[in-house]
This record gives C-alpha cells, sequence and structure tokens, in this order.
C-alpha cells in the first residue's frame, strides 16, 4: 500500500491549536493506513481498531510537538508501529505467543520450486505467520524499516530481526509450495 | 552442492552478503530462482490491498479528547480562581506596609485583576470546542495561550512580598495577551458567523 497523503500545513496548524474538525480531517486523511499498518501485523481485526484509536489519541496529545520535520505520514507512522508493538509484546506476555522457528533450510536444495502464488495466497500464508514475525516482515519488506530501527522499536537485537525475517520468508515459501502443490 | 540460506538471499538482497553467496548466485540457477521468488514476494506484499476498519472509531477518539479537555478547563479555572485569590492577597499585601506607594500598586494591581476576570468571562464565550479555526487564528490562538501559561506560571512561582511592582506588571502583561486572545477568538467567531 502507497501512502501519498499531502496535509495542507494549515491543515496540521489548526489540529495544532486544538481545532476538532482538522483533528477529524487528520482521522480521516490517515485512519485507513494507520488501520492496515496494524491489522497486517496484528491478527485480531478489533485490536488493530484499538490501536488505530489509541494512535490517534496520542496524536492529538502530541500534535504541538511535530516540527514538520519529514512527511506527517512518518510521524503518525512512528506513534502507530509504536504502539502495534506494545501490543504484541503485551499479549506475548499474556499468551506466551510462539516466535516462528521454520529451520532455515537451505533454498534451492531441491531445485527450483518457485511457486510465488496469487496475492490471496500470498496474503493467507502471511496471515499464518506469528505477530512478531508479521511485524518483522511488513516493517521491513513494506514500510522500509532497517533492521536497526526495528530491533529499536521492539527492544530487541538487530540479529533477532534478521533471523524473524529469514524464518518468516523461509516458513511463506515452504506454504506457497505446499498450497501450489494441493 | 550446497545453496544459499534465506539469511543469505535476505543479505544478498540488502547488498550485505558474503563473498561466497555474491559468487555462488552467479553461477547457481537454482538460488538466482529463490532470489527472484523473494523479490517477488516483497512486491506482492507492498501490493496488498489496504484494509480498513469496519467501525469508524472518530467518535470514540473525540469523546475521550472532549473528555480531556473538559478536565483540563475545569483545572483552568481552578487555577485562574487561585490566581485572583493570590492577587487579592497580593493587593492586601502591598497595602499594609506602605500606605502611599503601597496604594498606587493597589490600585493597579486591583485594576489588572478585574480586567483579567471580565476578559476570563468574555473568552468563555468563545471558547467552544468544534468551533473553527482558520489557520492563521489557531496559531495566533495557540501562541497566545503559550504565552498566558508562562506567566501564570511565573505568578505561581513568585514570592508576592519580594517584588510587587513587576507583580503588578506580570498582571497587566497577562491582561494584555488575554485582551488579544479575547480578539483572536471573537474575530473567528464573527468569520464564521458565530
Amino acid at each position: 500500500m502507497t501512502v501519498a497523503l499531502a496535509v495542507p500545513d494549515v491543515l496540521i496548524t489548526r489540529a495544532q491549536a486544538g481545532d476538532e474538525a482538522a483533528l477529524e480531517a487528520l482521522f480521516r486523511a490517515f485512519e485507513t493506513p494507520v488501520y492496515n499498518l496494524a491489522r497486517r501485523m496484528l491478527k485480531r481485526p478489533e485490536d488493530a481498531e484499538d490501536v488505530l484509536q489509541e494512535t490517534f489519541l496520542e496524536i492529538v496529545r502530541s500534535i504541538k510537538q511535530y516540527r514538520g520535520e519529514g512527511h506527517l505520514w512518518g510521524w503518525i507512522r512512528k506513534i502507530a508501529s509504536t504502539k502495534t508493538l506494545m501490543r504484541i509484546r503485551r499479549d506475548q506476555v499474556r499468551a506466551a505467543e510462539p516466535l516462528d522457528e521454520e529451520p532455515v533450510a537451505r533454498g534451492g536444495g531441491g531445485g527450483p520450486t518457485m511457486h510465488v502464488g496469487t496475492n490471496i495466497d500470498l496474503e493467507r500464508a502471511f496471515e499464518h505467520l506469528s505477530e512478531t514475525s508479521r511485524a518483522v516482515v511488513w516493517l521491513h519488506d513494506v514500510e522500509g524499516y532497517t533492521h536497526e530501527e526495528i530491533a529499536e522499536q521492539m527492544g530487541k537485537s538487530v540479529s533477532f530481526s534478521k533471523s524473524q525475517l529469514a524464518r518468516a520468508h523461509a516458513r511463506l515459501r515452504r506454504m506457497l509450495d505446499e498450497g501450489a502443490h494441493a | 552442492m550446497m545453496h544459499c540460506t534465506m539469511d543469505d538471499l535476505g543479505a544478498l538482497r540488502a547488498g550485505e552478503a558474503s563473498v561466497w553467496a555474491r559468487q555462488h548466485i552467479t553461477t547457481c540457477a537454482a538460488c538466482q530462482a529463490e532470489l527472484e521468488a523473494l523479490y517477488q514476494r516483497v512486491a506482492q506484499l507492498k501490493a496488498l490491498p489496504a484494509l480498513r476498519p469496519a467501525r469508524d472509531r472518530w467518535p470514540a477518539v473525540r469523546e475521550v479528547v472532549r473528555a480531556e479537555r473538559a478536565r483540563r478547563r475545569r483545572r483552568w479555572g481552578t487555577w485562574t480562581g487561585s490566581l485572583a485569590a493570590a492577587a487579592a492577597l497580593a493587593g492586601l499585601l502591598l497595602v499594609r506596609p506602605s500606605g502611599g506607594q503601597g496604594g498606587k500598586l493597589h490600585a493597579e494591581l486591583s485594576q489588572a485583576k478585574q480586567q483579567s476576570a471580565t476578559l476570563e468571562d468574555s473568552l468563555q464565550r468563545y471558547d467552544i470546542d468544534g468551533r473553527v479555526l482558520s489557520g492563521h487564528a489557531a496559531a495566533l490562538v495557540a501562541e497566545l495561550e503559550d504565552r498566558i501559561s508562562v506567566i501564570d506560571g511565573t505568578l505561581a512561582r513568585r514570592d508576592l512580598r519580594a517584588r510587587d511592582a513587576e507583580l503588578v506588571k506580570l498582571w497587566q502583561d497577562r491582561v494584555e495577551l488575554m485582551r488579544e486572545l479575547v480578539n483572536a477568538r471573537a474575530t473567528r467567531a464573527r468569520y464564521v458567523g458565530l
């Protein structure tokens, strides 16, 4: 999903002054990308909706601190991803979510069996990953975060981020292969 | 024959691969295909359609924002009430020690205090949530509110007996800023026809 939202400076200024109509306009402009970001990482739609709400409350409370450095979406996305990762950590503590422990097999050993499948297949396979793996894949491959940035946000090491990404792709590849041969 | 792991493929994608992996990928068709598949998966992830929330969460956000503002406004009312009480006390302290100069300062302080209270009342008429601010008015209002907050902070920290003339000056500055704030709000209200 590409987010190309040009927000007029005057709208940001009004939002910073607490103008409710301006705050709602910001919400309407960013609700879908924020929800999509959270939903791609979280398994339950209601959790993603909660993140959407928490993200915008944080935006309303701290919009005065936004000084216009970089695109507004970059600032909002950082808040949204932080909220999402906090929720994943919280849920992990509660439920001890298992990480994806797919063995990192040698890729080409079985010959060129490349079955990437359709978008729907990939989307379904992606949903079968753990929330932690989904978060790493989505932040790195789609949102363009570096492993260093992901590690910092997750409170983990860079090698953790790299290994999660590799394991997640290995698992995706296997699921897509199995789906193609089913 | 040894092939690239997914770690190797990821490193190749990031331009951080080992010498072995960089050499191997040039000659191994299977690993080239794996790397291409990795690129395709990433491209397809980026192309997934945007998911939209089933429910509108704005009303919930708005209610929390309004509740927080109402709490702040109640605190503000309590705070300005405290300021008025502090001003009355300062007036008494100014009158008692010296008569002449103290009396003049007391009169000025009382006047500033009354003007401030009147302006607070006027502001209440315009300070209603949800009304539209122009960008210019919003910036001006935000700046004025910040400057008033700074003065209020100074007034809260002051030793009232220490520098009486400075106390009067602070209250007069506050009145001036309050007047500008009321004007900004009133202009906005006229602009949107309220």
